[in-house]
């Protein structure tokens, strides 16, 4: 079974947010309609971080300015040293007046007297029956990886509330979530995983250790990509230069083998400024575009196939001030990180769903992480909104569209096309997995093969590291053998990671299905 | 006699091992026999309650005082046995603010530490606690490891020259001149070590003086000796829950009740229990409403007991006694003090002392009144140093390493294994490699199972009381095998196959109580995976018996299969032969008594 967001009625009996918070004791808990940005900020350690000089993220909608914490009049920010997570909704702690509270209404997921959740109670739907293991891409190249079942329910199970030693091989989990895609019986594994490496990361990781440095700067991918932006070519240059590489390899731990992506010499966001927004208005059909880092600063033609899509469709489209997803930032444990960006995301999401918008991201491990991830892990007011609301660009467009008439229209790509299609593991959770090929199934000039079920191995940071490289490349392998022997020379994904992990292994270009859906339906 | 022994002990329960201890300490000859495993009886059949006596501190001071001075020895000499959790009465708006003041002032009284919360700390130690809890006492509850405590007072008892034997049922009481001289036992397989298929011999042990330490079971001793011993045995029922809902123990402060308290017990929490009298200890009912009580009135505390995962229920009886003519119909009513009985003074047959009553918290020290009552009767001068000595494991507890690097085992798994092994989890774990998980759910090592089977035999049971291996949420459905490889070294295949088939069967008696929703589909996948890939869905082919084909060719008669039906464990078959039981008969007709070992 897929685990959807919000679709276990098991778990989460969500009810309203009045309740969920609510903190008269200690008081560090974050109050209903009032997201406190940077509440947990600690010092960035490598780069300043980059709360400022964001004036062009604000040009687009107009639908509300990032808070500046230095500006937060909440004096709690510097010294608060309270864990990220928070047990999503209705935390049973919360109630300063217990008495007028349902006592029925219980979140499973509760937390430990510190602030972390207790996911104890995951471990109540395993049955050990060891899909999970089996269907872990991780764990099939890596003998020192005992697997999500170990990671997860038994991990879990075995902890008691006053331990606080997680097995170190956490860091090993590439967080593709396969697992949970696998597990028969909804296992919260990659919630459990998540919140696993975030306490060791917390806890037990040196925190001047050069691969806390590493995974930082890896996480933080926003960061770099944001200061490299400014000199683009200059950057793309620098950080595929030899001797940097090698020194980066040598010191850090990032493999000289892969190379950085190219940086945009426009962002998706400055293109947009400079388009002058939303070209089509229709208060009927809003959609907030997530288009997530890589679309800004890599890949903006994704974004702009995006935006002439849905205008074509008659969408008006808005883009809001937004910061990373945190899919990265899950991946290695930067819990923190990922609640602060959290807050600016739903803030702003939740304002572009109050003017009658549906989120949409055209990358699969965005949309993933606003969907699943940020309600499991995250207490910040309106994130079930933002989950309830969110939708990858294609699957928006297949629930209300025809697309299947458009497409057929429109008489196909003016050069006929041959695709190696891969699906992200990320799509797979959410259901796509077979989304792009069942749409250009039927379209003329059309041939699109789908290369396997296989984990394409990168899994966003995971290949970025060193010591990962080989058992990354590895995994891929399938993948890659899958492509050589498709007919297309142009491989396709949803998923930028993927998109990168297919042009190392094969050499291919790699585009996106909105780049050919434009292509066909828009020109 | 050259052959006669200064002491045996009779019952194998924390008494028992306490009593041989003792004994063995204060330099006397002498021999414990149990008819089962260790803790066969009703100390492995009890919550784990580390009593600080506030649960008696208004109804029975004399116990309460006893408990918390016991608690305090108990978490000194055996440390690996005793998790800290501390405890709460916690006052729900209905229960009597009078009873919780008398509670208050009873512990004060009793120099039990306690202390008053309001309902919001109280849910901020324990976050599950119904919201609508108004305070809590805080008292210095714990949880112990009842199967772990008497396995360490029976190693120290070896250590100081005691013989202990397991699977040896008393079969008589010897008698000469009017006088107890003995017992006549019979061996399950040996002497010595359980190893299935190996006969068993009957043996008499001669001795100075005998101690009737068989609790629920004292009744059926005295009359093998031709005394009365008036044990009223009252049955309760305990349910497991597979995680841990409570990291503290969770008691209802109200005078008295079922389902009053929840006990955090390594991995799970115990749910319990009731108290009812019953006729027989072994042959009582065990009911679908004691379970649905447990769950139901416990969720008023912790209402996500409802919807958590419940592993299997057991039921224990109590050995209650109360003195000829008291005539309390309530057996609640019914005091927890221990008596001794001296059939010398009581029955004018020397040579016996019955010892009933008590609770495993003050085991030690109703150990420590007996073994001075043989000491005097024998005219043996020694002191007793049992509260002050460690028990094997406890000794030296603080060295606190990291045994995951050490050992190469994965942190939680090196963290609980250190627990249960205390002191000697240097000893256990070096010896073996590659070292890994045998039980997944409890995160036993293969280590920890071999030094299980070096003092257990063949008997996984007994393996499984020591390790903990196969009580967690499959219960045994994806490590019987694994442990039973374990024995193949060292034992024949039949052997290893019927010590495997006793685990697994035990695992599934106390899973009939709790086969609804998740268990439910564990049990199913569990038996499926069994039945595919092990044939141990009673194919007559993998039994001893030849195959009658011609019974598949002419179908079964449907009526001859269904007669222990239902998993409500009322059946009234003998326990391990019905179909509920397991299903799997031995063609060697050995009728193994699956259910009937410790239980949890």
């Amino acid at each position: 079974m897929t685990r959807h967001t919000g679709d276990d009625g098991d778990e989460a009996s969500g009810t309203g947010a009045s309740e969920r918070h609510g903190d008269a004791d200690d008081g560090t808990r974050s109050r209903p309609g009032v997201p406190e940005l940077g509440r947990d900020e600690q010092p960035a350690i490598f780069v300043p971080d980059d709360e400022e000089g964001e004036g062009d993220e604000a040009a687009g909608s107009g639908a509300g300015e990032a808070m500046d914490p230095r500006t937060s009049t909440d004096p709690r920010t510097a010294t608060d040293q309270r864990t990220a997570t928070d047990g999503g909704v209705e935390s049973a702690t919360g109630g300063s007046d217990s008495a007028e509270l349902d006592p029925d209404a219980y979140d499973p997921i509760d937390v430990f007297p510190e602030g972390d959740l207790d996911l104890r109670d995951g471990a109540d739907s395993c049955y050990k029956c060891t899909s999970c293991d089996t269907s872990c891409p991780v764990a099939e190249v890596d003998d020192e990886f005992p697997g999500p079942k170990f990671q997860g329910p038994e991990q879990w199970r075995l902890k008691r509330k006053d331990d606080h030693d997680i097995d170190e091989s956490i860091t090993s989990c590439s967080n593709c979530m396969r697992c949970d895609d696998a597990c028969p019986s909804s296992v919260p594994l990659s919630q459990m995983h998540n919140e696993a490496r975030g306490q060791f990361v917390e806890e037990q990781m040196e925190k001047l250790s050069l691969e806390y440095v590493r995974n930082r700067i890896l996480a933080n991918y926003r960061t770099s990509a944001r200061l490299a932006s400014v000199v683009p070519r200059l950057s793309t240059f620098a950080m595929n230069f030899g001797p940097a590489r090698w020194a980066m390899d040598k010191v850090l731990g990032i493999p000289k083998e892969r190379e950085f992506p190219e940086f945009a010499t426009r962002t998706f966001r400055e293109w947009w400024r400079d388009r002058g927004g939303a070209q089509v208005e229709n208060p009927d059909k809003r959609v907030a575009y997530f288009h997530g880092c890589y679309s800004n600063y890599n890949t903006p033609e994704v974004g702009k196939a995006m935006v002439r899509v849905y205008e074509h469709f008659g969408y008006e489209v808005m883009v809001p001030p937004q910061k990373c997803s945190g899919t990265p930032m899950f991946a290695n444990g930067m819990l923190k990180d990922a609640r602060r960006h959290a807050e600016t995301n739903v803030e702003n999401l939740v304002a572009a769903i109050g003017d009658g918008a549906d989120v949409i991201a055209s990358c699969t491990s965005c949309s993933m992480s606003l969907r699943q991830e940020y309600p499991e892990l995250f207490d910040i007011h309106g994130i079930e909104d933002v989950s309830d609301h969110t939708f990858e660009a294609l699957e928006y467009l297949r629930i209300h569209e025809d697309l299947d008439g458009a497409l057929a229209e429109s008489g196909g790509p003016e050069d006929d096309r041959e695709l190696a299609y891969h699906a992200p593991c990320h799509a797979r959770n959410q259901g796509l997995a077979r989304q792009a090929v069942e749409t250009f199934r039927d379209v003329d000039g059309v041939e699109m093969e789908d290369v396997g079920d296989s984990c394409s191995g990168i899994s966003g940071t995971y290949g970025w590291k060193s010591e990962k490289y080989e058992k990354s490349m590895q995994i891929g392998e399938e993948m890659f053998d899958h492509m050589e022997d498709a007919e297309g020379e142009v491989g396709m994904t949803e998923c930028p990671t993927c998109a990168m992990q297919m042009e190392h292994g094969t050499g291919y270009e790699i585009e996106h299905p909105l780049q050919l859906l434009e292509e066909t339906v828009v020109a | 006699m050259d052959d006669q022994v200064d002491v045996v002990v009779v019952g194998g329960g924390s008494t028992g091992c306490g009593v041989i201890r003792d004994l063995a300490r204060r330099g006397l000859d002498a021999v414990l026999v149990e008819k089962g495993n260790l803790t066969h009886g009703t100390t492995g059949r009890m919550h784990g309650l580390l009593h600080s006596g506030g649960r008696y501190a208004v109804s029975d001071q004399k116990s309460a005082r006893e408990c918390i001075e016991e608690n305090r020895v108990l978490r000194d000499i055996a440390a690996h046995c005793v998790e800290e959790t501390g405890g709460m009465f916690v006052k729900r708006p209905e229960d009597s603010e009078e009873y919780f003041q008398e509670k208050l002032e009873g512990c004060r009284a009793c120099d039990i530490p306690a202390e008053v919360i309001d309902g919001e700390e109280a849910r901020r130690r324990e976050p599950y606690l119904a919201r609508d809890v108004e305070k809590a006492i805080v008292i210095p509850d714990g949880a112990v490891d009842p199967f772990r405590l008497c396995v360490a007072n029976a190693a120290d008892a070896r250590e100081h020259g005691a013989r202990v034997e397991t699977h040896a049922a008393v079969t008589d009481v010897l008698v000469e001149d009017d006088e107890v001289v003995g017992v006549e036992i019979e061996h399950d397989s040996g002497p010595g070590k359980r190893v299935h298929r190996q006969p068993g011999t009957t043996e008499e042990i001669h001795a100075r003086y005998v101690v009737n330490a068989t609790g629920a079971w004292a009744g059926q001793i005295g009359e093998m000796a031709g005394v009365d011993v008036e044990v009223r045995p009252s049955k309760g029922v305990m349910t497991v829950m597979n995680t841990r809902q409570v990291d503290t123990v969770i008691n209802r402060c109200r005078p008295k009740g079922d389902a009053d308290i929840v006990v955090p017990h390594e991995t799970a929490c115990i749910l319990g229990t009731t108290d009812e009298e019953v006729d027989d200890p072994e042959d009582y009912p065990e009911e679908e409403w004691e379970v649905d009580l447990m769950i139901e009135t416990l969720s008023e505390l912790v209402p996500a007991l409802k919807d958590a995962r419940t592993l299997r229920s057991f039921w224990g009886v109590r050995p209650l006694y109360e003195p000829p003519g008291t005539g309390t119909d309530d057996p609640t009513d019914i005091t927890r003090d221990y008596f001794l009985l001296d059939h010398g003074e009581r029955d004018e047959l020397p040579g016996m002392t019955s010892i009933v009553g008590g609770k495993l918290t003050t085991y030690r020290m109703m150990a420590e009144s007996i073994t001075d009552h043989v000491c005097e009767k024998l005219d043996h001068d020694a002191d007793c140093d049992t509260a002050d000595a460690p028990l094997p494991g406890s000794e030296d507890f603080s060295v606190l390493r990291d045994y995951m690097e050490e050992f190469g085992i994965r942190s939680p798994i090196g963290r609980r294994s250190a627990q249960r092994l205390g002191s000697r989890t240097d000893d256990v774990l070096s010896g073996t490699d590659p070292n890994p998980v045998v039980c997944e759910c409890e995160g036993v090592t293969r280590a920890e199972v071999r030094d299980a089977i070096d003092d257990a035999g063949s008997d996984l049971n007994a393996v499984r009381l020591r390790t903990r291996a196969s009580m967690g949420n499959c219960q045994g459905g994806f490590c019987t095998h694994r442990i039973a490889s374990e024995l193949a070294q060292e034992y024949p295949g039949r052997v290893v196959r019927d010590a495997e088939d006793e685990l697994y069967q035990e695992r599934w008696k106390g899973q009939r109580h709790a086969l609804w929703g998740r268990q439910l589909s564990q049990a199913m996948l569990n038996h499926l995976l069994h039945a595919t890939t092990m044939n141990r869905d009673g194919d007559p082919a993998t039994t001893d018996a030849d195959v009658d084909f011609g019974a598949f060719d002419a179908g079964v008669d449907p009526d001859a299969e269904g007669s222990g039906t239902g998993g409500s464990g009322s059946d009234d078959s003998p326990a391990g032969v019905t179909a509920t039981d397991g299903g799997l008969e031995t063609a060697d007709g050995d009728e193994r008594n699956g259910g009937q070992h410790g239980d949890r």
